[in-house]
């Protein structure tokens, strides 16, 4: 009789704790992504745009990395997944300069060639309530002269000298994140689809 | 005697040919990642920001490149990558396990990357698995790994002797190709010793540090040294498994000059791959890797050009045993047995 009690108590209370439980769990199931902004890992020029598509093709043996003259191009470890032995370049540490030796030399479709102007890695967006010209703590502009593309991709706005602003000619290269002063970032690639330079760029 | 055919004088000294190549390949794997950091300090113009190690550096590879470059920041890409697939001038060659890894991955075809594959196959084809034996630099350790089993053997220390079925590495190969085809990334390179090789020596020069595959490469080590004498290459490489399919019906072969055999049994036992030279039973998982050619005392091994094995030809005529039968013969009568291994 005891034990029958004991069992019937364990399935009352597993089933009041599910019921409780119950409203969270939807919840977390229905909560919206939460956005993950920290090391975005840019694929390097000339990538397959669906990154499925491009852990495919990749067979990492790693000759994109071996002959990058920056040496920004790192691979992914075992964290990685699938996506092991990949390439990708982490912005913050090194920006890719795209000289696209790295598309001449890989042996399969994965980099494929693309004009420097057609490259699509991601595109860069000023966090405008980080960046030192935009909070008016002192002139900088470092992203805007490093820019391997010049005015087409980033450039200061008009009425002010040093507040610089992306533009679509902008590839994501990450060259202004390596090098923007600020210690968190406020520079940041981002994927393309995600649409918020539009936003920022009025 | 006169009719006892000689192998030539050369082939006996393959082997050591065969060190050299291995060796060379080797240190081209870790020279080339040095090459590279060179490149990138010279291309950044670095040289007086450096600390002192990576000025001794800079200057070593300068000494090294200078006679052949001008400008190192360019010219130097001239030989880049690993065993897996790499460039030179401009030409490009891969592993065929990586072009049939990436076809399984992606389920089609993309032709000038399986180009890139063409000679190292059209090569398999004719010399069989050769890349095990001549090329592979994971082939370089495992070795030196059966030499330092033999020394710990002759030290009186308990190394691995066990044996597995051999068709197991075909397995593996299938079911790599298979994981790559479900998850949709070139699997089989996880678990093939020289990819792994290459690109974690390029890491731990270039990128700062081995990644996980360098644990998974000292665990075969491992295996090889305390379960199963070269293990890996004889019952798991995927990469094996795809050369000795290739090279079956390989044109060049090795063969037992029966005339000449006395039946020493040394060639099987210094062969890596556990063959079985002594009963003509090469199969196709034998890389022409010329040791039992090397190691026999009568030269009674010889390469011939040939589809398939010769099928037993019986006791080697040196052998106490094949003498025993003729003595035996001699006595009573000639035998159809005896005829036969004459007539060979």
């Amino acid at each position: 009789m005891k034990r029958r009690s004991f069992l019937k108590n364990i399935v009352v209370g597993t089933a009041t704790l599910a019921t409780v439980m119950l409203p969270y769990g939807v919840s977390r199931l229905l909560a919206p992504g939460i956005k993950i902004p920290k090391r975005n890992y840019l694929r390097p020029p000339g990538a397959l745009k669906n990154d499925a598509e491009f852990v495919v093709a990749c067979i990492g043996c790693g000759l994109c990395g071996e002959v990058c003259p920056p040496r920004c191009i790192r691979f992914h470890g075992r964290d990685g997944g699938a996506k092991v032995n990949t390439p990708y370049i982490d912005a913050a540490e090194k920006g890719c300069i795209l000289c696209s030796k790295c598309i001449d030399v890989c042996p399969t479709n994965a980099l494929t060639t693309t004009p420097i102007e057609k490259v699509d890695m991601g595109i860069a967006e000023i966090d405008r309530s980080a960046c030192y010209p935009w909070v008016d703590q002192g002139i900088c502009g470092a992203c805007v002269s490093i820019c391997p593309l010049g005015d087409k991709a980033i450039s200061f706005k008009m009425w002010n000298q040093y507040r610089p602003y992306v533009r679509y000619g902008c590839v994501g290269c990450g060259l202004c994140v390596e090098v923007c002063p600020h210690p968190s970032k406020p520079i940041w690639i981002v994927d393309r689809s995600q649409e918020d330079v539009a936003k920022h760029a009025v | 005697m006169s009719r006892r055919s000689k192998p030539f004088f050369v082939w006996r000294h393959l082997n050591k040919l065969r060190w050299v190549t291995l060796t060379l390949v080797f240190l081209m794997l870790i020279l080339l990642p040095l090459l590279h950091v060179y490149q990138t300090y010279v291309a950044a113009r670095a040289y007086d920001l450096l600390p002192l190690s990576e000025k001794q550096l800079y200057d070593t590879m300068e000494l090294i490149t200078a006679p052949f470059v001008s400008d190192p920041a360019s010219e130097l890409d001239a030989i880049k990558g690993n065993t897996w697939s790499g460039t030179f001038w401009g030409f490009k060659l891969s592993d065929p396990l990586a072009v049939v890894g990436q076809i399984a991955a992606a389920q089609s075809i993309y032709w000038p990357f399986f180009l890139t594959a063409l000679i190292p196959i059209a090569f398999t084809v004719i010399f069989g698995r050769f890349f095990c034996g001549w090329i592979c630099p994971a082939t370089f350790l495992y070795e030196l790994n059966t030499n330092l089993g033999a020394w710990l053997h002759w030290a009186g220390l308990k190394t691995g002797n066990m044996h597995f079925d051999r068709r197991m590495k075909y397995g593996v190969l299938a079911a790599g190709l298979a994981l790559s085809m479900l998850t949709g990334s070139v699997m089989v390179a996880a678990v093939y010793p020289p990819a792994i090789l290459g690109r974690e020596i390029y890491y731990a020069i270039a990128l700062g540090g081995f990644g996980s595959g360098m644990i998974f490469f000292l665990g075969t080590l491992l295996f090889d040294l305390l379960v199963a004498r070269r293990g890996f290459c004889r019952y798991v490489c995927p990469g094996g498994a795809l050369y000795s399919l290739i090279g079956r019906y390989r044109v060049v072969r090795i063969r037992r000059i029966v005339e000449s055999c006395n039946d020493c049994a040394k060639c099987n036992a210094v062969c890596e791959f556990g063959l079985d030279p002594l009963r003509d039973n090469f199969g196709q998982e034998c890389n022409n890797c010329t040791a039992c050619i090397a190691i026999c005392p009568t030269d009674a091994l010889d390469f011939t050009i040939r589809l398939t094995d010769y099928p037993y030809q019986g006791p080697g005529h040196l052998g106490r045993q094949y003498r025993g039968q003729k003595k035996k013969q001699g006595s009573t009568s000639a035998t159809p047995c005896g005829q036969k291994a004459e007539a060979l």
